[in-house]
């Protein structure tokens, strides 16, 4: 089923389902850091406003309540996220 | 974690905060050795760098091997003696090690631009730039270390020491505890950093790559210790540790904030004297000086802090990249392929996996 990825100030849109969160957000040319990309270093994570994620490998960077990391989850249902700095797309 | 029961017999089958174990296995799976990274075409490099680029490029060596100096042993010898979970004190003497491996890699670098490599070192203790910076890198960890040595020699109350009365008190040095790991986050964080930018630009422009690749498995490795203290910090502040942390962490919170922004500031001063000959193509002082507060903003919200600084967008776009350490790439026979050490494969086996299975 499609979820639908929702970024505040942004814009909405439908992951494909094979993209992990982080993926599907560089797939919109959304300018968003990151570094391991394999959930050590937490560079990437954003505020979860609304919606469930589901992980597929437990993150061991340290992830503040309210946040989550996109590099090792995937949306369980539509979801809501705010990137921190704003929504930025990459020209 | 810290000032609770001795460690005692290192085991690790009961753990408090199995999150270390994880930290210790990551970080043994990066294992690396400075020498699987050829740095010949970088002797080359060096020699037509112009004087002022070349200045910046061994300041911030220097700066690197200082405080992978200060990192390799402090954490032992200042936080050892006082921790109290197993799989803590590994994971202490784990991330000291590898920045063992990080200072090493710093003389490989070195001995294989320059012609005669103690110069290098030589000006490392007596550069005013570098000396002023350890000072406030250091005072914390000085000051934990004194403390706890006088705790352990006399425990806790007044005492006369050569004609001087110290004070000991557990919760004082609690909070020089968290003050010192405040620091040492930040020194990750953000210290690192403003050397890994500049070591980065070089590369931007296929310049120094072979240093490139080398900073790269070092940001790799600081990624993961700043992780480590980030846990160690919030488990003291979320109250999941010692109750009397939280008051702690609670009281402290206005030094810990100024800790950030004072290495901030410290690290544009830096900037200064780096680029104080000329900028080098693709930064200069003030792009560094926008990454360093971008930088600061990122690394307090972490931890819960109000940001200090304005800026919300990363000046730096090309670092993530850089940062990245899926496309470090040595020569293949001597490539150590990280995934292959962890446990990759599912070992647990139930029922209904073999409900696709018919006779």
């Amino acid at each position: 089923m499609a979820n639908i990825v929702k970024i505040m100030e942004g814009f909405s849109f439908i992951p494909r389902t094979e993209l992990n969160l982080l993926e599907a957000l560089e797939s919109q040319n959304i300018d968003i850091d990151y570094q391991c990309r394999e959930g050590f270093c937490g560079s990437c994570q954003v505020q979860l406003v609304d919606g469930e994620v589901e992980y597929f490998s437990d993150p061991i960077a340290y992830v503040p309540e309210g946040r989550i990391l996109p590099c090792c989850c995937q949306a369980k249902g539509d979801l809501t996220v705010e990137i921190p700095g704003g929504c930025h797309v990459k020209k | 974690m810290f000032f609770g029961r001795s460690v005692n017999v290192s085991r690790y089958d009961v753990q408090k905060h199995p999150i270390f174990e994880k930290l210790i296995e990551k970080q043994l799976s990066f294992f690396w050795r400075p020498e699987e990274v050829d740095l010949s075409t970088d002797r080359s490099d060096f020699t037509h760098l112009p004087e002022h680029e070349k200045h910046i490029f061994l300041s911030n060596l220097k700066y690197q091997t200082l405080l992978d100096s200060i990192q390799g042993r402090s954490p032992n010898v200042a936080l050892l003696p006082i921790v109290s979970l197993p799989e803590l004190e590994t994971w202490i003497e784990t991330w000291a090690f590898s920045e063992t491996i990080h200072s090493r890699s710093y003389t490989h670098i070195i001995r294989n631009i320059m012609n005669e490599p103690s110069v290098v070192f030589d000006d490392i203790v007596t550069n005013d730039a570098i000396i002023k910076r350890a000072e406030a890198i250091t005072q914390h960890y000085d000051a934990l270390i004194e403390g706890v040595n006088y705790y352990n020699n006399l425990g806790e109350g007044q005492h006369q020491i050569n004609g001087q009365t110290i004070n000991v008190s557990v919760r004082e040095l609690k909070k020089t505890l968290y003050l010192t790991l405040m620091s040492v986050n930040v020194l990750e964080a953000i210290r690192f950093y403003v050397s890994f930018a500049c070591s980065f630009a070089f590369a931007e422009r296929s310049t120094m790559e072979g240093n490139a690749k080398i900073i790269k498995l070092i940001a790799r490795d600081e990624a993961l210790h700043l992780t480590g203290t980030q846990h160690i910090l919030q488990l003291m502040a979320d109250g999941k540790d010692d109750p009397e942390m939280v008051e702690i962490a609670h009281e402290l919170r206005n030094e810990a904030r100024q800790i950030f922004i004072d290495a901030a500031e410290q690290e544009k001063d830096w900037a200064e004297y780096l680029f104080q000959n000329g900028s080098m193509i693709g930064l200069n002082k003030d792009i560094l000086c926008q990454y360093v507060e971008y930088i600061t903003n990122q690394r307090m919200t972490t931890l819960g802090f109000e940001p200090a600084f304005a800026i919300s967008q990363n000046p730096l776009p090309w670092m993530n990249s850089w940062l990245n350490s899926d496309n470090v790439q040595v020569a293949p026979q001597e490539v150590e392929v990280s995934s292959y050490l962890v446990g990759q494969i599912d070992s647990e086996v139930q029922s209904e996996d073999f409900s696709n299975f018919s006779l």
